[in-house]
């Protein structure tokens, strides 16, 4: 548009190859997509698991959708007795059976203040222990951030063993924004002090939907070198 | 403890040209290399035999020349031990690392060249310094070009540090006398030996088959001791706190000794040693593995 | 207070005696090594990544000419606008521009090392507008009123009680305890969280800019940069035109290494890629987006033989890992760029005669090349940078004629053998009783922290001659 442009882009072009597209392209396909991290398990679950636990996060694993929205209550009771959840408008996240456990999220954005978000990752990532969300109508930006805890459902199925796959698989769809999420919000930044809830939740508790071994939960606190901590305690009945 | 002195205008002329020398010698230059396998790699059927005996050029080192002959001479001892044939050219000077590091390329060309002329007539060279090593296989061919670039990578495939040479070439093995008990040893990694050259595994397996060291690792034996070639006289106090806090943990490993194979490091470490009041023996591994005691410590009187 | 970079030396004698920040940092240089090697060893082929990345970003450097123009048409696709800056200065105008047009009061700011080099800022505040840094540490430092030690924790210098001394100064909520970390960082999330509600326009750097899909990549730990680019209704997103990447499996490669390299982390709590403003059913996201594309000397660097320092992702490795950083801290650069990257992009950036001294301030030990996720060879740059100083003559003259006088002499081998045997001999003599020196003239550097050690009786070149003579 300006004169900026134009004398920055031929300053490039003088400091550049000038190749024709075909070649640039051709050069490009050679270079392959690199190493991924060596997965903590073969299994795509456990590994996805382990890292979760290890990015400071929480897991449950729930075999039906009514049992996800059991352990949702159980977690909201346990942290805040209270059953007051927000979640965005996502279809996947209206159709679940909330009477199972007494709960009625209000669908929409998330406000400052509010105690617990629900979101539905599109993907989750073994290799990094990530859950991905788009930002949208489905899952307004303020979901993952503004609340105190945030909860998110991972299908078995959307699990994807490398980082660059989630992000592969997401290039026809062209959302808003792509939030790879991996953790509580943290800062090291007074005294090299980690503390969680720098700005964003203090908790990420992510729920593992799908027909997985019972034991891989303790499997993954063993890999991630966690005794039975927070899974260990008694809770209530929802 | 130590004298202060001051130097009359007619030994100051000679004093700045060694002061020049000395302070301006062995840097420490880098280039990173993959870590290769650095294991001692020697099979029997290449152990010398009368016949074929190694033809070895030894680059003196202009530090070890000038401020501790015994490296040199130890080196020697340990290359014929291992049955080398050892020639010392005696119009080698200095490798010219004080100039590169201080940025000094013009001034570099010529002593490379003038190294090469002299050493490369040799089936391999050896140097008891893994910087002086490092600054013939990496840089001469990075200031070099054409004829002479070539030349220098032909050189670089040949040249070698000691403890290198002596592990992965020439494969020392046993003590052929009985070595003196050199006690505990704690060893830095010297910076250009470690990253240039891959040196770390050979000097501790040396220590261990040839004199039974106990070696006592410290903690981050990788990092700098503040040497720097000119670094340390450019911007002293900031050595001297890396070199406080390498002795701190050479210290802390409980050695008696601490061992390097660069001597720019050693005398850094032993130099700042005694300011500190820290008692601790600083020797270069040439002397340790040759069983040479007799010879006092770097720093140390040489009249008891 | 400007520190210049050639005031490096001073300096950073000033920060080896401040003894409390001088240990924090020796923590950092033992704390973050290992918690990168631990990273490393995890991963498996790190240095096949490491080739990877590097391979890319090689290949995006060179045809940067097809992958920007690619980069803004398809932001441009997105809903972008795209704005290109020669200069800070240029940056420092566009964004003024883009807030006035919009009225806006107060920007939220994520992290962004370009508008520290900028000095945006001074710029915006100047013109009346608030700013808020939002990443901690960077709130911690504008609090403060000083400028960053450290690339990644800009705050890091500053004792746990210095900042509790600071949020009871600030923010004005009465008497309180702040007993500890956990607790100032409640304090200040509380701030903060009414600045990012109340913003007009967020302002965030990238981490990479994907020429494929026209997306930004931001990571954070803390969440601030996710706030500032969802919240406020205008985004601004501040960056170079070097951080181009071709496809969005490069970003995801690039996260790798950047992490790991950073904290030790496998992937940052939020990392995060931005297309655009909010779109038709969206509910929350910013009305309108821009880039501002920064130049600023990047497409001299990419022309010259320092193109590799364009590899650099702000990592902080090398800082870490650097002797030198950790004994002389982030201040003595009298940059936003510290430690051995900041001690080649400083002189790059500004002149090499406003930091001249910075390329000295290195041992060349080489740990930051072997740490360096770009596998750019800092300590090669480093020297060649020494070189140009040395062909503009601009260092000590001492140095340079020592430097010619040695390489002269060490070409004629006789008259240095007589020199150096005559040097020898009398600082034997002089020095054998004791061991050493304490003090020697031409050589204070040395002497003015440590012994001298004596040299034995004469040098090897002259004992072997006699050796040899007296053998025949």
């Amino acid at each position: 548009m300006s004169d900026a442009r134009s004398d920055i882009l031929a300053r490039i072009r003088h400091a550049s190859a000038c190749l024709p597209e075909a070649e640039v392209k051709l050069a490009l396909s050679r270079l392959g997509a690199g190493p991924s991290a060596t997965l903590p398990h073969p299994d795509l679950a456990i590994a996805f698991l382990t890292n979760v636990l290890k990015n400071q996060g929480t897991v449950d694993i729930a075999s039906s959708r009514s049992e996800a929205v059991v352990v949702i209550g159980k977690y909201l009771y346990e942290h805040h007795r209270s059953r007051k959840l927000v979640a965005g408008n996502d279809a996947r996240l209206a159709a679940l059976p909330w009477r199972d456990a007494g709960l009625l999220p209000r669908f929409g954005e998330a406000e400052s203040g509010e105690l617990a978000a629900l979101s539905y990752a599109v993907a989750g990532i073994a290799e990094t222990g990530s859950i991905v969300t788009c930002t949208g109508r489905n899952n307004p930006a303020a979901n993952n951030l503004l609340p105190e805890d945030h909860i998110v459902i991972v299908a078995l199925d959307d699990l994807v063993e490398r980082y660059d796959e989630a992000l592969d698989a997401l290039q026809s769809q062209r959302p808003r924004g792509i939030n790879v999420i991996s953790g509580p919000s943290g800062t090291a930044d007074i005294a090299m002090h980690m503390v969680h809830g720098a700005h964003g939740p203090r908790r990420w508790h992510v729920v593992l939907l799908g027909h997985v071994p019972a034991d891989c939960v303790e499997h993954a606190q063993a890999l991630a070198g966690l005794a039975n901590e927070r899974q260990a305690e008694p809770l209530p009945d929802a | 403890m130590y004298w202060s002195f001051d130097l009359t205008p007619t030994q100051g002329v000679v004093d700045h040209l060694a002061a020049t020398v000395i302070l301006a010698l062995s840097a420490t230059p880098l280039r990173l290399v993959q870590q290769k396998d650095s294991q001692p790699r020697m099979s029997e059927s290449q152990q010398p035999q009368a016949s074929q005996r190694f033809q070895v050029h030894l680059f003196v080192t202009c530090l070890a020349d000038l401020f501790r002959p015994s490296i040199a001479f130890n080196s020697i001892a340990l290359l014929e031990e291992a049955g080398c044939d050892v020639t010392v050219p005696m119009s080698q000077t200095c490798c010219g690392q004080p100039g590169y590091n201080t940025g000094d390329y013009e001034a570099t060309v010529p002593l490379a060249k003038q190294f090469i002329a002299t050493f490369e007539g040799a089936d391999y060279v050896v140097a008891p310094s893994g910087s002086c090593a490092g600054m013939i296989t990496h840089h001469y061919p990075r200031i070099l070009e054409g004829q002479w670039h070539e030349r220098a990578l032909d050189l670089a495939a040949r040249t070698f540090e000691l403890t290198q040479f002596l592990s992965e070439v020439a494969g020392l093995k046993r003590p052929i006398e009985q070595r003196s008990d050199v006690g505990s040893v704690t060893y830095h990694d010297s910076c250009a030996g470690l990253r240039e050259l891959g040196i770390q595994t050979q000097p501790r397996h040396l220590l261990n088959t040839l004199c039974r060291a106990d070696l006592k690792e410290m903690e981050r034996t990788d990092v700098c001791c503040g040497f720097g070639g000119t670094f340390c006289a450019k911007m002293p106090e900031l050595s001297a706190n890396m070199a406080s806090d390498k002795l701190e943990m050479a210290q802390a490993s409980g050695a008696t000794t601490l061992a390097g194979g660069d001597l720019g490091c050693l005398m850094n470490l032993a130099g700042r040693a005694k300011r500190e009041g820290i008692e601790i023996e600083v020797r270069h591994i040439a002397e340790l593995l040759a069983g040479d005691l007799a010879t006092p410590a770097i720093g140390e009187s040489s009249q008891s | 207070m400007t520190i210049s970079s050639n005031d490096f030396i001073a300096q950073s004698v000033v920060a080896l005696q401040e003894a409390e920040r001088l240990r924090t940092r020796k923590e950092l240089g033992k704390h973050m090594p290992a918690l990168r090697t631990r990273a490393v060893e995890e991963f498996g082929d790190f240095e096949g990544l490491r080739e990877h990345v590097a391979n890319v970003r090689q290949h995006a450097l060179d045809n940067l000419d097809y992958y920007l123009p690619q980069f803004e048409q398809q932001a441009i696709d997105n809903g972008n606008q795209v704005h290109y800056a020669r200069t800070g200065a240029e940056l420092n105008d566009l964004v003024l521009s883009i807030c006035q047009r919009h009225n806006a009061r107060k920007i939220a700011k994520g992290k962004s090392m370009v508008t520290e080099e900028t000095e945006l800022n001074h710029h915006l505040e100047r013109a009346g507008l608030e700013v808020v840094e939002t990443d901690l540490g960077e709130y911690i430092i504008q609090q403060a009123g000083e400028t960053p030690s450290h690339i990644v924790g800009p705050a890091l210098h500053k004792p746990e009680a210095e900042i509790r001394e600071l949020f009871l100064d600030k923010h004005p909520l009465g008497p309180r305890e702040l007993e500890d970390p956990p607790a100032m960082v409640e304090e200040a999330r509380s701030v903060l969280r009414e600045h990012f509600l109340s913003a007009d326009v967020g302002i965030v750097g990238a981490n990479a800019l994907i020429a494929e899909n026209g997306y930004s990549l931001l990571v954070t730990n803390e969440g601030n940069g996710d706030l500032c680019a969802n919240l406020p209704n205008i985004l601004i997103v501040c960056t170079t035109m070097e951080r181009v990447l071709p496809r969005a499996r490069d970003a995801a490669a690039l996260v790798r290494l950047l992490t790991r390299s950073t904290t030790g982390q496998s992937i940052s709590c939020y990392t995060s890629y931005y297309s655009g403003p909010r779109r038709q059913d969206d509910i929350d996201g910013p009305l309108e987006t821009h880039y501002v594309l920064l130049d600023n000397k990047r497409s001299d660097i990419l022309a010259s033989d320092y193109k590799d320092m364009l590899q650099c992702m702000r990592c902080g490795a090398c800082l870490n890992h650097c002797p030198v950083y950790i004994g002389a801290g982030g201040h003595a650069y009298g940059s936003v760029y510290q430690g051995p990257m900041g001690s080649v992009l400083t002189p790059l950036l500004s002149s090499l005669e406003e930091s001249h001294t910075l390329p000295s301030a290195c041992t060349t030990c080489g740990r930051c090349a072997e740490v360096c996720p770009a596998n750019i060879p800092l300590p090669d740059l480093l020297r060649d940078l020494r070189h140009d100083e040395s062909r503009s003559k601009l260092g000590s003259g001492r140095w340079r004629v020592s430097m010619k006088l040695h390489a002269w002499v060490s070409q004629h081998p006789r008259l240095y053998q007589l020199l150096t045997g005559l040097g020898v001999r009398t600082l034997h003599r002089m020095g054998r009783r004791r061991g050493g020196f304490s003090r020697l003239p031409f050589a204070s550097g040395w002497t003015q922290e440590r012994d001298f050690p004596a040299p034995q009786k004469d040098t090897f070149m002259h004992q072997y001659r006699k050796q040899a003579a007296q053998d025949e």
